[in-house]
């Protein structure tokens, strides 16, 4: 079996084996045996739900602090829209600059081009798509390993071009090491990520090999020295920085839900939020009860990139602020958009990489895997079918299979082994 | 002459527009567990999803048996209803007598038989008038199986 890296490590010295990030697993990859969670690599898909869940924090995730990069020469932040969205109301975009640059970066990168690139290439993508529809964004990558494990044939449906922080990372290697005269690998290209999952993403691409974008940061991990700078600023009125990085309207719509509104058909152009209803529409796309849809915007947190487990604000107060900023800003920004011309003309947008499938194999002949599934039935009956966990397997169903592929014990269930909770009663005893 | 591995049956009332569909998923979900060929799961789940959703629209009731043999899946959907007075034009795509109602949820494009043949490596249809229908389909197993 092939060894899948994770970027979240639970440890066994703080973890009480009390089965919240189980029953929050949306892929039944964890199991919780000898009082100690586990997850099964295959299965996971770094949506960082168990960490949401735990009580204990006995789940971490790998972290990048701005000062992992200081071996680097110069380090340029290319700022995720979303960050714009998490000041009070009187902090304006270019003096959250200031306060990244305050912060310890060397420089600020406009990434509206990119953005307005992608946006331009996605919209040209789907006009002369001749594939299976819809096509589906590529920009949570929690979304994309949910169809790696899960939806492997709808990987076709992905769509086929690069994410915008890599050709901006592209970019800002070129350009800095033709200004500052350094090597591009000197040069730190590092995005302001309001998730886990794009940090995971970054460090191991879905694809396989390495993009460009050296790291990512958390916005809650740099907000309080940005603030606290951006405020300073505001309060000075002092004009920070030469230039907005928000620009048009296109650019913060890339931190909603729906980056593409006003630039596709309306009833063509489908966005759906939260792991448990994407996994509905993508059962729908399957059996191809989803029709007339040209373009899916999926994303795993609810209410889209807002609620990423590395933001500050409140999904909903943040929504409304964007809300705000999009409206006091024109649709198009003309220079940048001829620059969108210009490189779109230039560029080559092909990923270089294509995620594979990655579904749960136990492997063996049809006739070994049809025993498997016949077993499980079987031992399925057994089971009371509560679904406790207390066996350590999310669901009666899940230990089934468990025990017919091997991995579990019809004595893991309590109701089978009185033995079974004598151990848990043990294992969880507390003094009164 | 193929040996039979594995069957289940299904049974799916007329007019049940809240439960049309749940089949597909519960036969995509067992496919997965055998891991069959993703490509081959995607043509199983269309073919049942289009007769579910025939059902619901003009059968009173059906019921719906999945095989597995190891050279082949095999679908067979059995109904009682009112039968296909024309076979040759129900298999014409877009041919549909949906009436407007079902149409405006979405249903009754005329595509359901059409793509449950396109769907299928072996296709049958046999009907009667006044008493239901019977769909035969049978995609064939690759070398993994």
């Amino acid at each position: 079996m092939a060894e899948y890296e994770h970027g979240f490590a639970i440890d066994a010295d703080v973890c009480d084996g009390c089965l919240a990030c189980m029953r929050a697993c949306p892929t039944n990859a964890i199991r919780v045996k000898y009082g100690t969670a586990s997850v099964l690599a295959e299965l996971c898909i770094d949506c960082g739900s168990c960490l949401t869940a735990c009580p204990h924090g006995a789940i971490t995730a790998q972290t990048v602090r701005l000062d992992d990069f200081r071996d680097f020469s110069f380090r340029v932040a290319i700022p995720s829209p979303v960050l714009f969205g998490q000041f009070p109301p009187d902090v304006r975009p270019d003096q959250v600059v200031h306060g990244l640059l305050a912060a310890g970066f060397d420089a600020v990168w406009d990434y509206s081009i990119e953005l307005g690139l992608i946006s331009r290439a996605t919209v040209d993508c789907i006009r002369h798509w001749h594939g299976q529809k819809p096509l589906i964004s590529n920009m949570c990558p929690v979304i994309v390993e949910l169809l790696q494990v899960s939806y492997p044939r709808m990987l076709d449906q992905l769509l086929p071009i690069v994410l915008p922080r890599q050709i901006a990372a592209r970019q800002i290697k070129q350009s800095f090491s033709r200004e500052l005269g350094l090597p591009p690998e000197e040069i730190a290209a590092i995005y302001v990520t309001p998730c886990q999952a794009k940090t995971i993403s970054i460090l191991r691409p879905a694809g396989g090999g390495r993009g460009f974008v050296d790291g990512a940061v958390g916005i809650a991990q740099m907000y309080n020295t940005v603030l606290a700078e951006a405020q300073e600023a505001a309060k000075s009125g002092r004009q920070t920085y030469g230039w907005s990085p928000v620009r048009s309207a296109g650019i913060l719509r890339w931190a909603t839900p729906r980056p593409l509104a006003g630039r596709i058909g309306r009833d063509r152009y489908l966005s759906v939020t939260g792991l448990p209803d994407v996994i509905k529409v993508f059962d729908d796309i399957e059996k191809g009860r989803l029709r007339g849809i040209d373009y899916l915007e999926c994303r795993a947190c609810w209410g889209g990139c807002t609620h990423g487990n590395l933001t500050v604000d409140n999904v909903y107060v943040a929504a409304a602020k964007l809300e705000n900023l999009i409206s006091d800003l024109p649709e198009f920004d003309d220079g940048g958009q001829a620059e969108v011309e210009r490189r779109y003309r230039r560029e080559d947008l092909t990923p270089a990489q294509k995620p594979e499938p990655r579904p749960a194999v136990h492997g063996g002949d049809l006739r070994e895997r049809v025993r498997r599934v016949k077993d499980a039935a079987r031992i399925r009956e057994r089971l009371p079918g509560l679904d406790c966990g207390l066996c350590g397997a999310p669901s009666c169903d899940v230990l089934a299979e468990d025990i017919a592929g091997e991995r579990g014990a019809l004595t893991d269930c309590v109701f089978i082994s009185p033995q079974r909770i004598e151990e848990l009663r043990h294992l969880h005893h507390r003094e009164d | 002459m193929a040996e039979l591995l594995l069957t289940s049956s299904y049974q799916i009332a007329g007019r049940d527009f809240d439960k049309g569909g749940e089949i597909s998923t519960e036969v995509k979900v067992l496919l997965q567990k055998l891991e069959i060929d993703p490509r081959l799961i995607r043509r199983a789940v269309v073919v049942i999803f289009e007769a579910e959703m025939n059902i619901v629209m003009y059968a009173d009731e059906a019921t719906i048996t999945f095989e597995l043999t190891d050279e082949d899946i095999g679908i067979v959907i059995d109904d009682r209803g009112p039968g296909i007075p024309d076979l040759e034009l129900a298999m014409q795509e877009g041919w549909s007598t949906a009436t407007d109602e079902m149409r405006e949820m979405g249903f009754g494009l005329g595509m359901g038989l059409p793509n449950i043949k396109r769907n299928s490596d072996v296709f049958d249809i046999r009907s009667t008038v006044g008493e239901g229908t019977v769909v035969t389909s049978r995609i064939f197993l690759d070398d993994h199986g």
